[in-house]
């Protein structure tokens, strides 16, 4: 091994620098720079902690990105996005780069209600995380990152239609607040924004840390949490070469304490590959949860000009006590044409419909929907296991239904329902009855789940969750998880704020115990 | 081990009933008539799967002259010509598309992706076309066929069929919508605009190269002015081509 290094000076390091095995010392290494990762590296750094930032994947720059969906997925999803959960079929993508989910997400921040972790709070032995005690951590995050309703200007007509829509039919709606600066409205936010506009986190708060002494490694995957006796002691992995993940010179870096934030996924595999650690509660990799997502198109007489456009400007709250979460949606056409119906000359006239169309999509919370994590042989990656519970099946149901609804009031002459034994295209608001009407089972809808949560929960009782309050492990006086691993349940709205806003407060409590 | 026909002899030869003395010769036919069944059947199966297939106009880093073969019959059955866009499934290259993104993909994914390819191409054996020849291999129906067997696939009642047809589409359709000519005709090419130069353009140098190539300096720093983009703008050059 090299010889050990001080971890002073804030610099990051890329993939092309590593010649040689080596060995780093710090107070606090930060395992994974996704939104939850970088919080927590940036407010320790801020406050003189030493810290060293762990990424597996490289940074990104505008010329990086690929504007081709598929090929942009195959350079920043893992699995190039092809990962999907058996049991009942979902596909779910997690990114390998700086600045995880921030660098391909459409930066929507919504705070959950009340009731949401008045839910958390008597199913989970929860005492201080509410809105109360957490809002003053949303609001610095806010603050830090430029969170703002969408403007008029960038909203672009297949998100004031969605408005048209729910105002037409009493529905409330409102401009989603993203953390973003200055948007114009490219729509380009799953490709990576080449406009410097969305405040994702390797241009926020990772090169912020690095202002205050953070050093920031990517491309080195991080295998195993090291321990002795009682203390975890630090983390030892290899360097990975970008996209084709081959492995390379060896690194150790040993810490105080060590702060996992490689997400729902991948934090449960590093403990389970780590000697099964932390899990005297036999929870971690359990309780994987998802919103799962449904989205239709809708083609309206007019153009609606879909290029241009924040990716997701409007949502409705409106049906979030019945489980569901209305937004709207773009994303490169070729992922989106992946939802429509058929084949052969009728698919190429819906494709060409798309200058007139717009996408929509609904999230639901479905708690009865469980499934699990678990490390595979010789890989990282998971072998993830989900089985949509009947119960749920109505949620979504109705969703779609209300989402259908929608369309026809804001003047839509079509909509693709895109679910298996219903019309592939229905022309009026009455022919929507037929998604309320007919037997829909799971397998009958096209789902995905990019929000995941719960794989190491927070639990009061330390026998029945992974981490207390503020992400220490109940087994380990220095080892915490942050990242949306930890929520003990699905958040009801989209959950990159929460998982900031619980990393926020986790940096505090981090600083006050060293 | 597997008993042969000079084992079947020997234990013949320990017995003089000439009730038995026939049964050994039957199963010695019996084994030779299985033998060579197996040997049609493997050979069969061998050029089912890699022979007789035409050499691709040009070559591929990953895909194969079957694949090759089978992507153009089902891009052609998926895009026909003569629809709304003006650009078929065969001229959209649909072979150098997945060329790339089987590159793109873990070894595990590629074998996945690379195994549907091969379901669709010779699961007419199961799933057959109507009319004559309903069983030849995909790639080798006709067009109608082609069309007829995909839409079996596609409304099939069994989920793991209409999962696989959903799966083939998805690719069919990236590499389709993806090609700049049908980007072009929808108006829905990615814009061209300079990216703003901001701190972390500073920090990160393009991947695979080393910060010293960094040649921004803190006076080049500006950020999004926040203008509206204008959709009739000018296309990003990577879509103004014909080919990918
Ligand atoms: C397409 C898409 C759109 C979305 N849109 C929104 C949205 O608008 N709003 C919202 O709230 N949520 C959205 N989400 C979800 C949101 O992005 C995630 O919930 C969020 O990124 C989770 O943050 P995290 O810090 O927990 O994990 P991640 O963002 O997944 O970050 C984990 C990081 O750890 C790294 N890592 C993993 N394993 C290792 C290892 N072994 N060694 C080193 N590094 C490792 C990963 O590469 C990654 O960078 C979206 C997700 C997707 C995929
Ligand atoms: S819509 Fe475009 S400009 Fe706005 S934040 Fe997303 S990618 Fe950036």
């Amino acid at each position: 091994m090299a010889g050990a290094a001080e971890a002073t000076r804030g610099e990051v390091r890329v993939f092309a620098e590593y010649d040689r095995d080596f060995e780093e010392e710090t107070d606090v290494v930060v395992v994974g720079s996704g939104p939850c990762g970088a919080v927590v590296a940036h407010q320790l750094a801020q406050a003189g902690r030493r810290v060293v930032l762990l990424e597996e994947g490289p940074p990104f720059i505008p010329s990086e990105f690929e504007l081709e969906g598929s090929k942009s997925m195959s350079r920043t999803m893992r699995e190039g996005g092809l990962r999907s959960t058996r049991g009942s079929i979902l596909p779910t993508m997690q990114a390998i780069a700086l600045g995880g989910g921030s660098l391909v997400n459409s930066a929507i921040c919504v705070r959950p209600p009340e009731a949401v972790f008045q839910r958390w709070a008597t199913g989970f032995d929860l005492e201080i995380t509410n809105r109360e005690t957490l809002d003053r951590h949303y609001d610095e995050v806010a603050d830090f990152l430029g969170i703002a309703p969408t403007p008029e200007e960038v909203q672009g007509r297949r998100n004031t239609l969605f408005r048209d829509g729910c105002d037409a039919l009493g529905y409330g709606s409102e401009p989603i607040a993203r953390n973003v600066r200055n948007c114009r409205g490219s729509g380009e936010c799953f490709t990576g924004c080449r406009n410097r506009a969305k405040q994702s986190m390797d241009i926020s708060y990772i090169p912020a840390a690095i202002r205050h002494g953070a050093r920031v490694l990517t491309s080195v995957q991080v295998q195993e949490v090291l321990r002795e006796g009682s203390r975890v002691t630090g983390v030892t992995g290899r360097v990975a070469e970008p996209f084709s993940g081959r492995l390379g010179h060896r690194f150790t870096v040993r810490a105080k304490t060590v702060v996992l934030a490689a997400g729902c996924m991948a934090t449960p595999v590093l403990l389970q590959r780590s000697g099964n650690l932390a899990n005297r509660s036999g929870q971690v990799g359990e309780n994987l949860q998802f919103h799962p997502g449904v989205a239709i198109a809708g083609f309206f007489p007019e153009p609606t000009t879909p290029q241009f456009g924040a990716t997701q400007g409007y949502q409705s709250l409106h049906f979030l006590d019945e489980g569901f979460k209305l937004e709207t949606l773009w994303a490169p056409p070729a992922v989106m044409a992946v939802r429509m119906p058929g084949f052969g000359h009728p698919l190429q006239e819906i494709f060409a419909d798309f200058p007139n169309m717009a996408v929509w999509d609904a999230i639901a919370s479905t708690h009865k929907s469980l499934g699990r994590v678990r490390a595979r042989r010789g890989t990282l990656d998971p072998a993830l296991t989900w089985h949509m519970h009947p119960d749920d099946v109505p949620i979504l149901k109705r969703a779609l239904f209300v989402l259908t609804e929608i369309y026809f009031a804001a003047g839509a002459t079509k909509v693709t329902p895109g679910v298996n034994g219903v019309p592939e295209i229905l022309y009026s608001r009455d022919e929507a009855d037929v998604l309320l009407n007919h037997p829909i089972q799971a397998s009958d809808l096209v789902c995905g789940g990019n929000h995941a949560f719960c794989t190491t929960r927070m639990h009061g009782d330390p026998a029945r969750g992974v981490v207390d309050e503020y992400g220490r492990c109940h087994d380990f006086d220095n080892l915490y998880i942050a990242d949306t691993g930890i929520f003990p349940q699905c958040p009801s709205v989209n959950p990159m704020f929460t998982g900031m806003a619980l990393a926020h407060r986790q940096a505090e409590a981090i600083l006050d115990r060293t | 081990m597997v008993a042969g026909p000079a084992v079947f002899g020997r234990r013949a030869g320990l017995r003089q009933d000439h009730r038995f003395e026939s049964r050994p010769e039957r199963l010695c036919y019996g084994r030779v008539v299985f033998w060579i069944l197996l040997a049609t059947f493997l050979a069969y199966t061998i050029w089912r799967i890699f022979l007789g297939y035409p050499q691709p106009r040009r070559a591929y880093r990953i895909v194969a002259p079957r694949e090759v073969a089978f992507l153009e019959a089902a891009g052609e059955a998926t895009f026909p010509a003569g629809g709304a866009i003006p650009l078929s499934g065969r001229d959209a290259d649909l072979p150098g598309y997945a060329d790339g993104f089987l590159e793109s993909l873990p070894r595990h994914l590629r074998l996945q992706v690379r195994a549907m390819l091969m379901l669709f191409e010779q699961a007419t054996i199961f799933f057959p076309a109507p009319g004559r020849g309903g069983r030849r291999r995909f790639s080798s129906l006709s067009e109608e066929q082609r069309v007829a067997v995909l839409d079996g696939w596609s409304r099939s009642r069994l989920f793991l069929r209409r999962l696989a047809f959903t799966a083939l589409r998805a690719v069919l359709t990236m590499g389709y919508l993806g090609h700049p000519i049908a980007m072009r005709h929808l108006r829905l090419a990615p814009l061209d605009f300079p990216s703003p130069i901001v701190e972390a353009d500073l920090l990160y140098p393009a991947i695979g190269a080393r910060k010293d190539s960094i040649n921004w300096t803190e006076a080049d720093l500006c950020e999004s002015d926040g203008t509206p983009l204008d959709p009739n703008g000018p296309i990003h050059p990577s879509f103004r081509g014909d080919e990918r």
